[in-house]
Order: structure tokens, then sequence, then C-alpha cells
């Protein structure tokens, strides 16, 4: 399970994920009245995360050749198709305000396993 | 952190924007009565740096509204003319508290996310703690 702490590189990839999420959602909300601002989203974590590149040549170290783009850059926010209104405006407050709601939920789900994965592995060396 | 940050920065500059928005519209309201008033309107614009969106948002030129001037009927105004009657504001006081609820609205919505990404930050540091 801890062989190359895989499931630590998970949570942080899906708490950065959360985080870019975060960032595009507060640019939504911000605009939420700027006349023609089309709303913009970053697909939910499973999907990115099935779209990363896997496999190729793996990286132990940071200087390593890298096969892909890696992570972070396969969560590119995209405009959603949502009807704009009058003004050209297509930000929905409610639609916006459940992302969030869903985001934090995803942020402390990673964070959670994420400490609890350094817990056992305290435990493991013999510290509590 | 810098993502988090980003979020903050740009809640912030949402509430800020609502907020000089409230400011035109209770000058608006203020003046209602102002013979020759022009209602003031500031539009909303993204901010865009070397030619890419920051999602920053800013207010841009406060403009007046062009609307006609209501004609009042009172003869014995001073500023009345010689059929009796001058030239009001232009400001709807059922336009201008519209515009105030969904100024509020939008200032509540981006004050939430602000506390929301404080919250995930602070999340964050907590483990650190440990």
């Amino acid at each position: 399970m801890f062989n190359s702490l895989d499931v630590l590189q998970t949570a942080m990839d899906m708490a950065r994920h959360a985080g870019a999420r975060q960032a595009v959602t507060a640019a939504n909300l911000a605009n939420a009245d700027t006349p023609g601002y089309r709303a913009r989203s970053i697909a939910p974590f499973s999907e990115v995360y099935d779209s990363a590149p896997t496999g190729g040549l793996h990286r132990t170290r940071p200087g390593h050749l890298s096969t892909g783009q890696g992570f972070g850059s396969a969560a590119r926010p995209e405009f959603t198709d949502a009807d704009p209104a009058p003004n050209g405006n297509s930000v929905s407050i409610e639609q916006e305000m459940l992302s969030a709601v869903e985001i934090g939920r995803e942020h402390s789900r990673a964070l959670t396993i994420y400490q609890h994965s350094l817990e056992v592995l305290r435990l493991s060396i013999g510290r509590r | 952190m810098t993502e988090f940050s980003d979020a903050m920065s740009i809640a912030a500059s949402g509430m800020k924007a609502q907020a000089s928005r409230l400011r035109h519209v209770s000058e608006n309201i203020a003046n209602t009565d102002t013979p020759g008033y022009r209602r003031k309107i500031v539009a909303f614009e993204e901010v865009i740096e070397s030619g890419r969106a920051t999602g920053l948002v800013e207010t841009g030129r406060v403009r007046l509204d062009r609307a006609d001037l209501e004609r009042v009927h009172d003869p014995s105004h001073p500023l009345a003319d010689e059929t009796g009657s001058y030239e009001g504001s232009n400001v709807n006081l059922l336009i201008e508290i519209a515009d105030a609820r969904e100024a509020q609205r939008s200032y509540e919505a981006n004050l939430k996310l602000f506390d929301q990404v404080r919250q995930m930050s602070s999340s964050l540091t907590e483990i650190l703690r440990k």
C-alpha cells in the first residue's frame, strides 16, 4: 500500500484539484454581474484523474524526464454551456454555491485521507 | 497555496465591485428629488492582464443614465419655467431597490466563498501543525 505512497500523491492531487476549482468558482461569482462574462468550470476530479496520462516513464525524482503534461495541466477551465442572460452573462449564483460546497467537501475529504495515511505511517514506525 | 490566495483576491475584488455599485445606488436614491440629477450607472468589467483573463472584476467608468428627466408640474417651484414645470431627476426608486438587492445577493455569495476558501486553507495548515 505504501510502496510508492500513491495514496498521498492522489490525495494531494485531489486537494490541488479542489483548490483550482475553487479559484474558478470564485472568478465566476465575482463576475456574476459582469456583462458578457461566460461561466467557466473544471471537470470533476474523477474525470480529470481518468484522463490524466498514466503509465509510460515512471518519475521517481523531480529531475527525471516526464512523459506527459502531468496531472495539474489536465485540469483546464472550460466554458460551460449554460444559457446566458440577456446581458450575455451565463453565471448562475445557485449553481456556483452548489459547486462551492461540493469543492469544500472534496477538499476536506482529500485532507482527511492524507492525514489518516500519515497517521498510519506514524503508527507503523512506532510513534503515536 | 497560490490558488487559495487567487480565489481570495478574486472574491475580494467581487465584494469591492459590489460595494462600489451599492454606493452609487445610494447616491442615486439620496438624489431622487434633486432637480436635473441624472442616475449614475457603473458596469462591471473583467480584468484582463497582458491578454489573459484573470477572473478579477472591477467597476468601469461611471456613466450617467441618458433617459429623459422627469418633468414635474409645480408652478411655485423656483426652477419652474413658463409652463409651470421643472425637470426633476430620472431616478426610479424601484429600479434602485432592485439593483441594491442584486448587489447584496452577489456580495453575500462572494463573502461566503471567501469564508470557505479561508476554511479550506486553515484546514490545510492544520495538517502542518501536527
